[in-house]
């Protein structure tokens, strides 16, 4: 409630400022040219907005950089991400903006939108050192604006024992092997052969590989396109495991990972986070009863790729010193080192080389499945759309919705939505 | 305290003293006692404007334009639409599907409220209870508890595996739904758990308004022959008459505006059952449809209005 009625404060003096100014939405593409960057050290104070782990984590980390330039100062603002973005937008509009902020990558298009970030400075920032998914989801109208700074993409987890007892010793590799280990785990003694999220927030990040992998393309160049037969045979394809009772419709919050290390589930789609919550849980040993393969593949084997990325805001007072940050925490020793201190995967390619994540067979697994990744649209309004999808997603499972009318369901509510442009 | 209040309020005791038919005294003390009240005024009538009134009149104009996040710094972009953001909100079925959850939240939850709190409160005063203040005590708690707390408790209340719930009614043999995962019992289960939570505080509003009635009138109905439910009906229940009214009122705008318990027990889920019209508007303004959230909030007001004066209608004061 107070957070809905400070929202409301903030926009409001906005508008009472804009109303007296008039009309006219024009398209929303200002031709942003991106400026160089001074050489040399960084100076003068750095604001820097994070959120959740990382924002409680930089501020020491930040502590290396000031080392290496004595001229500027690093301050850290660690930010709820419950708040994260309408702080953001407060500050957007009151142009009381941080010099650099994490952007969740799916807000990407909506700041980009306001024209408050800064276009990535390109004698600065090499786009190619980049895994390519990442860097889209910097780029909006064919401008980027911000860096990749971790990623996370969605794997198969799935039990080794129960893989193995099934007949899929090193776990599935396409649809079919998928679903039939799925059908011999739960004949094998496992409650559930699988778990898939049966809609809720979120769940278009583990529906949206499917219908990568299966060619579905959800947006063109002129806005969205969900009603395709690809994306119709995915949800299809999605819905069976619901139907024929081999993923549980629902499941209360946190029951996943200990039905998973008692063996009630079988397999379920995630993100990297889950290796250590697992390690966490399962106890000594339970390491070695769990695998990760990259998504079971159809016509390819895409999954989805989030994370955030850092941008700087044009109405930052220190905008060469922030991009010189920036820089910095994409240098691949130092992504290295960030994955050590948080956990976050490198967004850089080069920071895989290193030991500490090629030596790891399950890291390395994610490190190629983001070699094949997609991310979502960047249009403004991706995250409405997202909303919508997950509620058809939530139909589709548990009331049965015809694929093919969630497809159009979907497309139509996208539609009416629009791009944002 | 500001420097001009406290001139003004020294001043007052040097006046000269007042003489009867002396008009040019009078208006001068007339004008000085409106200006002792505008200064003592001031500091909340500033704050007032600036904090409140102006973002209500700013929301309101704000509702009949098309104004999104991304035209925060770009105002040119902003267009008048009418009521276009109005009629929207009639063809867009989130919303629809809200209101009609909130209603159930309101036709279902403030009865349920009201008689809870009724019940405990006559049950406090009555005597019947021993360990009054303990009571008291407990069944306030819930309101100055907060919701997250409350929730992960009630989230393992009714969790369908392992909850008390379902454990006890497993007991007797029946297998407990998914409370809150399925469409049919996720909205009543948050209304329970609503009226639960927000019962003491009207609880202990009637408990006053219980200890007001006069005992003589119990003892003459008493001696007509008026036995317990006679007199609860025919004494307590007219003279409760203003506190139940305005026990309804805020019951009425509470649910009305119920936003926590979805919020954090279902996020608006299965499948939108518990999407209350706040949630809805609060989804709204998180994607950056300012104007759109802006008109939907204007409707919820004036639902609120409407039902206020429903309520006036219905319990006020008749004579």
């Amino acid at each position: 409630m107070i957070r809905k009625r400070r929202t409301a404060t903030a926009v409001a003096v906005a508008v009472a400022v804009t109303l007296a100014a008039g009309c006219g939405r024009d398209s929303a593409g200002t031709d942003d040219e991106a400026r160089s960057v001074a050489q040399g050290q960084a100076t003068g104070d750095i604001t820097v907005w994070a959120m959740g782990t990382e924002g409680e984590k930089l501020g020491a980390f930040a502590q290396e950089f000031m080392t290496e330039n004595p001229g500027a100062r690093v301050n850290v603002t660690a930010v709820p991400w419950d708040a994260a973005h309408q702080k953001l937008a407060s500050a957007i509009a009151a142009k009381q903006t941080p010099d650099v902020s994490m952007i969740g990558t799916t807000w990407q298009g909506e700041f980009a939108g306001t024209g408050a970030l800064d276009p990535t400075p390109t004698d600065l920032i090499r786009e190619d050192a980049f895994f390519p998914g990442a860097w889209d989801t910097t780029v909006v109208n064919d401008t980027a604006y911000g860096v990749p700074w971790y990623v996370e993409t969605r794997v198969l987890y799935y039990r080794k024992d129960l893989a193995a007892a099934a007949g899929f010793p090193t776990g599935p590799a396409n649809w079919d092997e998928l679903k039939a280990m799925a059908k011999a785990m739960q004949a094998g003694g496992a409650q559930w052969g699988i778990n898939l999220q049966p809609g809720k927030t979120g769940s278009w990040q583990t529906v949206l590989p499917f219908a990568w992998s299966n060619g579905a393309n959800i947006a063109g160049d002129d806005g969205y396109t969900f009603d395709s037969p690809e994306m119709t045979e995915a949800l299809a394809y999605y819905q069976s495991y619901f139907t024929e009772r081999l993923a549980p419709t629902e499941l209360a919050e946190g029951a996943l990972e200990p039905a998973f290390v008692r063996g009630d589930i079988g397999a379920f789609v995630s993100g990297p986070w889950h290796v250590g919550l697992l390690n966490e849980q399962g106890g000594a040993g339970f390491a070695d009863k769990f695998g990760v393969v990259p998504m079971p593949a159809k016509k390819s084997a895409t999954s989805f790729i989030g994370g955030s990325n850092l941008a700087v805001f044009k109405d930052a007072k220190n905008r060469d010193g922030a991009w010189k940050f920036i820089e910095w925490l994409s240098r691949p020793e130092v992504q290295v080192r960030w994955y050590a201190a948080s956990a976050a995967l490198p967004a850089v390619q080069a920071a895989w080389q290193d030991a500490s994540l090629s030596g790891d067979a399950n890291l390395k697994v994610f490190g190629d499945q983001l070699a094949d990744v997609k991310a979502p649209p960047t249009f403004q309004t991706w995250e409405q759309v997202a909303a919508a999808f997950d509620i058809e997603v939530e139909k589709l499972a548990k009331s049965g919705e015809d694929p093919a009318t969630v497809a159009r369901t979907v497309q139509d509510r996208a539609a009416s939505i629009g791009t944002g442009r | 305290m500001s420097g001009p209040t406290t001139t003004v309020v020294d001043a007052k005791p040097a006046a000269p003293p007042r003489k009867v038919g002396d008009r040019p005294a009078k208006r001068a003390s007339k004008w000085r006692r409106a200006v002792t009240g505008w200064a003592f005024a001031t500091p909340f009538t500033a704050l007032f404007l600036v904090f409140m009134a102006l973002p209500v009149v700013a929301s309101l104009a704000m509702s009949v334009t098309d104004l999104r996040s991304t035209d925060l710094r770009n105002p040119l972009a902003v267009n008048f639409v009418g009521l276009d953001n109005y009629t929207r909100l009639f063809g867009d079925e989130l919303f629809v599907r809200s209101a009609a959850n909130t209603l159930v939240f309101v036709v279902v939850g403030v009865p349920l409220t009201m008689v809870l709190a009724l019940a405990a409160a006559s049950a406090l005063n009555s005597g019947l209870i021993r360990f009054r203040a303990l009571f008291r005590v407990g069944f306030y708690l819930p309101v100055v508890t907060s919701i997250v707390a409350i929730a992960v408790v009630w989230r393992f209340l009714l969790d369908p595996e392992a909850g008390l719930v379902n454990n006890l009614l497993r007991l007797v043999g029946v297998d407990g739904p998914a409370w809150l995962g399925n469409t049919d019992t996720a909205l009543p289960s948050l209304i329970v758990m609503a009226a639960w939570r927000n019962f003491g505080f009207l609880m202990v509003i009637f408990l006053a308004g219980l200890q007001g009635i006069p005992q003589h009138l119990y003892e003459a109905a008493t001696l007509d022959g008026a036995g317990r439910w006679q007199q609860f009906r025919n004494v307590t229940v007219p003279l409760l008459r203003p506190t139940l009214l305005f026990g309804a009122v805020v019951t009425g705008i509470g649910f009305l505006q119920v936003f926590e318990e979805p919020f954090v027990m279902t996020q608006g889920g299965p499948l939108s059952s518990t999407l209350s019209v706040s949630y809805h508007i609060y989804n709204q303004f998180g994607f950056g449809n300012y104007g759109y959230a802006a008109a939907a909030s204007y409707v919820l007001f004036v639902a609120i209005v409407a039902l206020s004066v429903l309520q006036f209608r219905l319990l006020g004061e008749r004579d």
